[in-house]
């Protein structure tokens, strides 16, 4: 009984992790070598799946989107929140306030605050055009022009998310020893040299979290284009998962869903390893 | 001996949980609308007074996103109804394919009643790939143009009903600007979106009106499908819409995200169905006066006008202990008090043939004024064409109507070339 003890206790672990993680894992691998629609028996098809994917000129262009959408996204979000984080360190009046308040959008349930942007980007109704009207200026198709809708996304999830990096940053910021600072301003270090060579080499760890926390959402991009776009216009929101999504419960084409699937968790996991190994030669 | 008490309890315990199976009532499942649940509570009330050795109970579909996810999710699960009324029809191939729905022509007389209640195109539509029919054609909702008469005076210059020129003219006549220039009325509106239904209720009408209810796709024997809407109607219909946007006759934007624009005279007509005739009644007002027309067609068009008849269907599902009594209890609902009775509750139309004019619903219909024009138009519908990828088949046309009919990125010709290539890629590798 005592040799089986660990293994009873392990056990729970052990069988979520079989049930939920490995099994579907080891499905998906399989189901990508199958043509399957969920309620035929599946086929063998071999290596049919992987070439399709090779010629499937949207898959790409999703992730193509998924990239554009990450190169506004991530930066925009670190700028921003390592902004705010750099005026809360500060001591202004109702910092806990604007902690509280820039941290609300990530409590907030994703969809309902798609909804609400939808509203607020509308064309004719929405209340920033509304706002440009009554300024005289023009309006601005948010969401129907193939150009800016991607980006319009990328603004509305950097608000949605801000909140999280600038807690981060803030624990990063308050771990930088004052004296480092003092010493600078003693040798009349300028305000940009004092970030560039006191705060970004000390905050480098936080910086790499919230670089790679940031890849791995933008990459998982869904809610936001669903509910806004649905893809559109012109498939110019369209990203990857989204498309993953389309294949598997649109079109129940099961085999190649999880084909898609992955491949761009390789992709996610390369740039990943990239950026980790940037970020180590960096350190 | 052990061993041959237990096999003998094992096997008394398998024959009568198969009895069981046989006996056990039968399960009917009907759409979640308030009508058509009354509608499947009288019926299926009035039959366990007539066949009580038969014990039957309906359901309203369980609720989820789309009916479609509902029964797909049951069949996967096992736990699909005996009777499903309200199968899109698109729908069926896929499950016949899987094997999961009865053939219903292999119960004795249902040939006999589908002649008598159809024409040789509607038993054709809904005819499978492999000879049988696995659904009873029930209700359509035929889409129309709704218009509204006190703006748009019919037979006038600019009033219903319209051929292409016609139309455009009624654009130009209803059109106008805000302070600031911006369009603030439209001739009408239709989903804008790339979403593969969305094309069922704009281009698709529009094509079977054109080209007096061609099909999309066509298919010679011994050989896989081809696309068969590469053709002069279906490069009108993109051109006809991309003027009605171009010249913002139509509305880009989502107007179905703010205060219905119909009711709120922001447009003035729309491609809808029966279904907005109650909500109308409900919250129009007094001031709004409104009919439905047929779908506009190409100038110089002549011949009777087709559109998309929304087709909902009854299956029965292979799990059914009992499909013969299935049948009996389905023809209750699809003789002509059925019918009648369906289109009481629920203000839509049963599909058979002739029944504008059939005297068993004619008083019903001069009761109903505005519903006549919709039953005049269910001698002139069709449904979708039966393919496993006809979901695939509209989404590619989504594509190139956004590229071309929203965007104006491409040409019509091109545009609908495009389609029926990639159709063609589509069905060669399925």
């Amino acid at each position: 009984m005592k040799k089986l003890t660990p293994y009873l206790l392990v056990s729970p672990y052990v069988l979520h992790f079989a049930v939920f993680v490995a099994f579907p894992v080891v499905f998906s691998i399989v189901l990508t070598f199958h043509r399957w629609n969920i309620i035929s028996p599946m086929e063998y098809i071999g290596l049919s799946n992987y070439e399709r994917l090779l010629h499937d000129r949207l898959f790409w262009q999703a992730v193509w989107n998924t990239v554009r959408f990450l190169l506004v996204h991530i930066p925009l979000q670190i700028v921003v929140a390592l902004g705010l984080a750099e005026l809360l360190n500060r001591t202004v009046r109702g910092a806990s306030f604007f902690r509280g308040a820039f941290f609300l959008p990530v409590i907030v349930s994703g969809v309902v605050v798609t909804i609400l942007w939808q509203q607020l980007l509308g064309f004719n109704a929405g209340l920033i055009n509304r706002m440009l009207t009554g300024l005289h200026l023009p309006r601005v198709a948010w969401l129907d022009d193939p150009t800016i809708a991607m980006y319009s996304i990328a603004m509305m999830a950097t608000w949605k998310n801000v909140g999280l990096y600038v807690i981060l940053f803030l624990v990063g910021l308050q771990s930088v020893p004052e004296q480092y600072y003092e010493a600078a301003d003693l040798e009349g270090a300028t305000a940009w040299q004092k970030f560039r060579y006191i705060t970004l080499p000390i905050i480098n760890p936080t910086l790499f979290t919230v670089v790679v926390l940031s890849t791995i959402s933008g990459f998982s991009l869904f809610i936001e284009p669903y509910i806004m776009t649905e893809g559109g216009p012109l498939n110019s929101t369209l990203s990857a998962v989204m498309y993953i999504y389309k294949q598997a419960f649109q079109y129940y084409h099961m085999g190649y869903s999880a084909t898609l699937g992955f491949c761009f968790a390789l992709l996610i996991l390369f740039v990943v390893i990239i950026q980790r190994r940037y970020v180590e030669q960096e350190s | 001996m052990r061993q041959l008490l237990v096999l003998l309890f094992l096997f008394v315990i398998s024959c009568q949980s198969r009895e069981l199976k046989k006996t056990r009532e039968l399960v009917f499942w009907c759409s979640n609308n308030g009508g058509e649940i009354q509608f499947a509570k009288e019926f299926a009330e009035r039959w366990q007074r007539t066949r009580p050795d038969k014990p039957l109970r309906y359901q309203p579909i369980p609720e989820g996103q789309s009916s479609e996810e509902i029964i797909l999710a049951s069949v996967v699960g096992k736990t699909t109804p005996d009777i499903y009324a309200n199968m899109w029809q698109g729908s069926v191939e896929l499950y016949a394919k899987a094997g999961v729905l009865v053939p219903l022509d292999t119960i004795a007389d249902f040939r006999s009643f589908i002649r008598a209640r159809c024409d040789s195109a509607m038993i054709r539509e809904i005819t499978s790939s492999d000879g049988h029919i696995y659904q009873v054609p029930w209700k359509v909702n035929p889409i129309m143009t709704l218009c509204n008469t006190r703006e748009l005076t019919p037979n006038t210059a600019t009033g219903p009903p319209y051929d292409y020129s016609g139309y455009l003219r009624a654009g130009q006549h209803v059109q106008t600007r805000d302070a600031n220039g911006y369009v603030n009325r439209w001739l009408g509106y239709t989903e804008v979106k790339a979403i593969w239904y969305q094309r069922l209720f704009n281009f698709y009408p529009l094509y079977l009106a054109a080209s007096n209810g061609a099909p999309l796709l066509t298919q010679q024997p011994g050989q896989p499908p081809k696309a068969a809407f590469n053709n002069a109607a279906a490069v009108q219909v993109f051109r006809f819409l991309q003027t009605l946007y171009r010249n913002n006759y139509f509305a880009r934007e989502r107007l179905s995200a703010t205060r219905d624009p119909f009711i709120n005279q922001r447009i003035v007509t729309q491609f809808t169905g029966p279904w907005q005739l109650s909500y109308l009644d409900k919250f129009g007002g007094a001031n709004l006066r409104y009919a439905f027309y047929p779908m506009p067609v190409p100038d110089g068009y002549k011949g009777p006008i087709y559109t998309y008849g929304d087709p909902k269907n009854i299956v029965i599902f292979n799990t059914c202990p009992d499909p013969v009594a299935a049948w009996a209890f389905v023809r209750t609902l699809v003789d002509k008090p059925g019918d009648l009775r369906l289109m009481e509750l629920t203000g839509q139309f049963p599909r058979r043939q002739q029944l504008d004019t059939d005297p068993y619903f004619t008083p019903f219909l001069a009761k109903n004024p505005r519903m006549a024009p919709l039953a005049r138009q269910t001698r002139y519908i069709r449904g979708v064409d039966n393919s496993e990828v006809i979901v695939e088949v509209f989404d590619i046309i989504s594509q190139e109507y956004e590229a071309c009919v929203i965007f104006g990125k491409k040409t019509p010709e091109a545009a609908i070339a495009d389609a029926a290539r990639a159709v063609d890629v589509l069905l060669m590798t399925e």
